[in-house]
């Protein structure tokens, strides 16, 4: 019979997505520090018979800036590999036939060079911090009024994050801000929603089944996996609290200490 | 329909009920007149952000009614009511022009958020900042949770959303003091020595208003000017006791039906 359980899951398993900030590394000054071991265990999964991809909801630069910052500290790790919101978005805009007026971060605005965004007729709001001014809310709010249909699509919906001073408040509070100012219900693009998810999983050419998601953020990275089919395991790093493994609605299937760790309970698993 | 009630008091909204911006309602001070002849108690409220007592007696006055600032319950008083029956040290994320309601009031080492609409303080640090008080246990004090208004430029954000964004970040509900909160209906009436069922309430806003006034148990009468639009009245249940063109119709109203 299959082990459906973690470990014993690790087994059958096709494909591994990590999530980047708070299990590969933890932000802050500069290009921020790896976490001790990640650098060895994404070596390690990429030497073994498992697909790899990175799933974040990273939006204040762009692809390929945030991909050499990840080179810069050591990890083996390209630009076709990671899935971060932006792009999705602009897949998104680009079958729906919309125009964005932009309230993201500038350091992402370049990922949106090609995007039409005149006369535009949909909002895309991203972790655009110290941008996050009334002026620049008021601006996003007053396009979604004056549109007849009005659509708003959030890059993510955390509620907040830690930096090295403090914590900041994330996007999703400032979705929730202009849902509230027009009485409407953002789409929110990246983790958890299961269309990213899945794109990922098409990526890959795997079932849900086949794949396992390992984050920080129980709601978002193990939550969100395991509401798309796929397995979840939280590491103790990053947001990380001890009060996760008493969530009330979400269990992750399994905890490790850190990404090194639960690469090593999985390649075991495979005997490797 | 309820018989009649021995009516002391008449709550009244101002902008768009009595004036709009800075033209008075046709009628409304011969109206008001005619009401403080008539042995009622006249309170007038108002869901404010940014101006003073000071500053809406000032304008009232030049548009001839005839009022004083002990007349006057706004919003803001109803914050300072709260801040000081628990005896808060608040932030007071509101304009300065709102500040002088607020004098005398501590405000070191703050342990209390209070929010209105302050465009110069929605910034990304500021809320930062009210944003880890209230998750160090700081309570949340909305002045109210309106959408947005309207400028001269256009319609403009509201407090309402950034109270909306701070209750998510921090998993707390605010405590919202402004109309249609049934407390600010009643703190309104408390020195007038009269209870919500011998109140009614004028006002141009169908929820904020009218449904509020009722759900306090006061009754409600909804004016046709100001923010009104065709079709408001069916908007609540249950339904204003009376919709009427504008302020002296209502004030004509209550003269011969409920006192």
């Amino acid at each position: 019979m299959a082990d459906t359980g973690w470990p014993g899951c690790a087994k059958s398993l096709k494909g591994v997505i990590l999530d980047l900030c708070g299990v590969l590394y933890d932000s802050g000054e500069g290009d921020g520090v790896a976490i001790s071991g990640s650098v060895e265990a994404v070596k390690r999964l990429k030497a073994s018979d498992l697909q790899l991809r990175f799933c974040t909801n990273e939006t204040q630069a762009t692809r390929e800036k945030f991909v050499a910052k990840l080179r810069r500290l050591g990890f083996d790790i390209s630009v076709s590999e990671v899935f971060p919101p932006a792009p999705a978005a602009i897949s998104v805009l680009k079958q729906r036939g919309l125009r964005p007026h932009l309230l993201v971060h500038e350091g992402l605005l370049p990922e949106f060079d090609g995007v039409d965004k005149t006369d535009p007729n949909c909002v895309i709001i991203g972790d655009a911090a110290e941008h996050f001014s009334y002026q620049n809310l008021n601006e996003a709010f007053r396009v979604l009024i004056g549109l007849e249909k009005p659509v708003l699509f959030s890059l993510g919906q955390g509620r907040y994050y830690k930096e090295t001073d403090g914590l900041k408040l994330d996007v999703g509070v400032y979705m929730k801000a202009l849902e509230y100012a027009c009485d409407l219900k953002a789409e929110v693009i990246g983790k958890p929603s299961p269309t990213f998810f899945q794109s990922v999983l098409n990526d890959m050419g795997l079932k849900p089944h086949q794949a396992l998601m390992i984050g920080d953020d129980l709601v978002n990275d193990v939550g969100g996996a395991q509401f798309c089919g796929m397995k979840g395991v939280q590491v103790r790093t990053g947001k990380y609290r001890p009060s996760d493994e008493r969530h009330p609605t979400v269990i992750a299937d399994g905890t490790a200490d850190n990404l090194a760790q639960a690469v090593d309970v999985i390649l075991s698993q495979r005997g490797h | 329909m309820a018989g009649r009630r021995a009516l002391k008091a008449v709550l009244i909204d101002l902008s768009g009920t009595l004036h709009i911006e800075d033209t008075a309602v046709p009628g409304a001070q011969d109206a008001l007149n005619r009401l403080r002849q008539a042995s009622v108690a006249v309170k007038f409220v108002t869901n404010t952000t940014k101006e003073s007592k000071r500053i809406l007696l000032e304008r009232l006055q030049r548009l001839n009614f005839d009022l004083q600032e002990k007349d006057i319950f706004t919003s803001l008083s109803a914050a300072r009511s709260l801040i000081e029956q628990k005896q808060h040290r608040p932030l007071l994320l509101v304009e300065d022009s709102a500040l002088e309601d607020f004098t005398g009031i501590e405000t070191s080492e703050p342990n209390a958020v209070v929010i209105g609409l302050a465009p110069d303080h929605f910034n990304y640090q500021t809320l930062n900042k009210a944003f880890r008080m209230i998750l160090d246990g700081a309570p949340l004090i909305a002045i109210h949770k309106a959408r947005y208004y309207k400028r001269k430029d256009g319609l403009a954000l509201g407090p309402g959303p950034f109270v909306t964004g701070l209750e998510y970040a921090t998993d707390h509900k605010a405590t919202v003091v402004g109309k249609p909160e049934k407390t600010f209906f009643t703190q309104a009436l408390t020195d007038l020595g009269c209870s919500p069922s011998e109140a009614v309430m004028i006002g141009d806003d169908a929820r904020d208003d009218v449904g509020g006034a009722q759900t306090a148990g006061l009754l409600g009468i909804l004016v046709r000017t100001g923010k009104y639009r065709e079709g408001d009245e069916n908007k609540i249940e249950p339904p204003p006791h009376l919709t009427c063109n504008s302020f002296p119709d209502a004030v004509e109203h209550i003269l011969q039906n409920l006192l």
